[in-house]
């Protein structure tokens, strides 16, 4: 086992630190000029295939970057209210360029705003039409029948309930990112959904599509502070390319929130978040009953340490409640998005995933 | 060493914004989970939806009046374009898949099996040449 010799850091002078802090105003000013002026980085560079769009959807196949790939293939569910491209952000912070080198055939659901006419889509459209076909086509394109679903934070409850719903196959294995299930954990947004202040039924019927404004307004108020340490660490570190990159894309990724249709937003406040159905046993997709129990295949959850939307408390009972005999919950440190797509996640999660979906995918 | 003696402001302002951070969020989300914080959370949205919806009504009157489309319908026909391009690109990427693009044998195993599938006829082999009268020569290893 290789040992560590190297020594921390020496401690520098003082006119060391000021000769450093003295070039870092410099460039702030600067690269400050040049972050202005310059439109942000590019996102999603890996090459890849529109298979099928459907309105609102999008089935993508990245191209297989190894030269033998593993024999089940994997679908990412991502959440309906976010592009896919946080699991490519850029070249060598890319979670499917990681799995495309090591050995994954890899696709992809994509969300674009949905249009008014989809104001009407529910988890029912998700999760017993969309994700199913998305799983048949997926068969057809790679010719294997079985499938592995990855899903991300409310791509995970679509897929948690596929899973549930459809026990008979032709799921393989099951994946989910900082998944909620149980939302009494999430106290502020039980209070602020909470039906004697809030008429979903009268926002929907306003509004059609909830607008990205309103969503991403709910999450900043979850750390209102957050936002102005945001801005002072962004200055702080304009004289670093790397940091100012990662928060250019981040930054992209929250501005490009997209809307949600009206009638699945009702059912998330009504059933998840005011019943919390899901963590009870009680929700009924299209009539069926979502039983956690009914879930069999090997299921993996990996829930963020530091998660301020999806606290681990609430993300626990999926592993806790799954019928699988072959299930694993692992939590690492970092926060809901930095779990994926974060200098942890290149060290930590993304590893662990492979390691875990290598020996379930043959 | 002298310099660790000397306090550095920068660090200490750094340290002093994350402490703030913390403490401003704790004391937000604090007051933010009363239920009169939700009750004037919701009446302002409201009042907020109430006054947008009323200056849409009014603006696409003018803008029928003038003949001219809504923001949402350009933003409808946008998208109802951005979904013909898309399916054009992906006709034409059909078009151009024949003959399709090879694709990997799914042959792939993972690293320790393969390990071990390549550790196996080696033991074996060693067996064999034990059996054949080498048994003498066994070290502890090999049992």
């Amino acid at each position: 086992m290789a040992t560590s010799t190297a020594a921390a850091p020496a401690d520098p002078s003082l006119p060391d630190r000021l000769r450093s802090e003295v070039d870092r105003a410099i460039q702030r000013h600067l690269k400050g000029l040049a972050f202005l002026g310059s439109p942000a980085p590019p996102v999603g560079l890996t090459p890849r295939t529109l298979l099928h769009r459907r309105g609102t959807l999008g089935l993508y196949h990245y191209h297989p970057t190894a030269s033998e790939v593993y024999r089940v293939p994997i679908l990412f569910v991502m959440a309906t209210t976010n592009r896919a491209y946080i699991f490519d952000l850029a070249p060598g912070q890319s979670l499917v360029e990681f799995l495309l080198a090591r050995g994954h055939d890899v696709y992809v659901m994509d969300w674009e705003a949905p249009s008014d006419a989809e104001r009407a889509l529910t988890l029912e459209d998700y999760t017993l039409d969309f994700i199913p076909d998305c799983v048949r086509r997926v068969q057809t394109d790679s010719g294997v029948d079985d499938v592995t679903v990855i899903g991300y934070c409310m791509g995970g409850i679509l897929a948690t309930i596929y899973a549930a719903l459809h026990p008979g196959g032709p799921l393989k294995n099951l994946v989910c990112f900082t998944t909620p299930i149980d939302f009494s954990q999430m106290a502020l947004w039980r209070t602020w959904g909470d039906e004697r202040h809030f008429d979903v039924d009268r926002l929907v019927e306003s509004v059609g599509n909830i607008q990205p404004d309103f969503i991403v307004g709910a999450f900043d108020l979850l750390r209102p502070a957050g936002l102005v340490a945001g801005k002072v660490r962004l200055w702080d570190n304009l004289w670093n390319d790397e940091y100012v990159k990662s928060y250019r894309m981040m930054d992209r990724w929250t501005a490009e929130t997209l809307p949600l249709p009206g009638a699945y937003f009702r059912q998330v406040v009504k059933e998840l978040l005011r019943r919390n159905a899901l963590c009870e046993g009680s929700l009924r997709v299209g009539g069926k009953p979502v039983d956690l129990k009914r879930i069999k295949v090997p299921l993996l959850h990996v829930i963020a340490a530091h998660d301020h939307i999806v606290p681990p408390a609430c993300a626990a009972p999926l592993v806790a409640r799954a019928g699988s005999r072959d299930k694993e919950e692992v939590v690492l440190p970092g926060g809901h998005v930095s779990l994926v797509a974060g200098p942890n996640a290149i060290k930590r999660m993304w590893p662990k995933l492979d390691q875990w979906l290598e020996r379930r995918s043959t | 060493m002298v310099s660790s003696l000397i306090p550095d402001p920068l660090q200490m302002w750094r340290r002093a914004i994350a402490t703030l951070e913390g403490s401003g969020n704790s004391l937000a989300n604090d007051a933010m989970s009363s239920g009169e914080f939700a009750a004037a959370l919701h009446q302002v949205a409201n009042l907020s939806l109430g006054m947008q919806q009323t200056f849409e009504k009014v603006l696409g009157v003018y803008l029928k009046k003038l003949n001219l489309p809504s923001r949402k319908e350009i933003a409808e026909l946008a998208a109802a374009v951005q979904r013909v391009e898309a399916k054009l690109d992906q006709l034409a990427t059909s078009e151009a898949r024949v003959p399709a693009r090879p694709r990997p044998p799914r042959t792939r195993r993972p690293a320790e099996q393969v390990d071990a599938a390549v550790a196996r006829p080696a033991s074996a082999k060693r067996a064999r040449q034990s059996s054949g009268g080498s048994r003498g020569k066994r070290t502890a290893k090999q049992v």
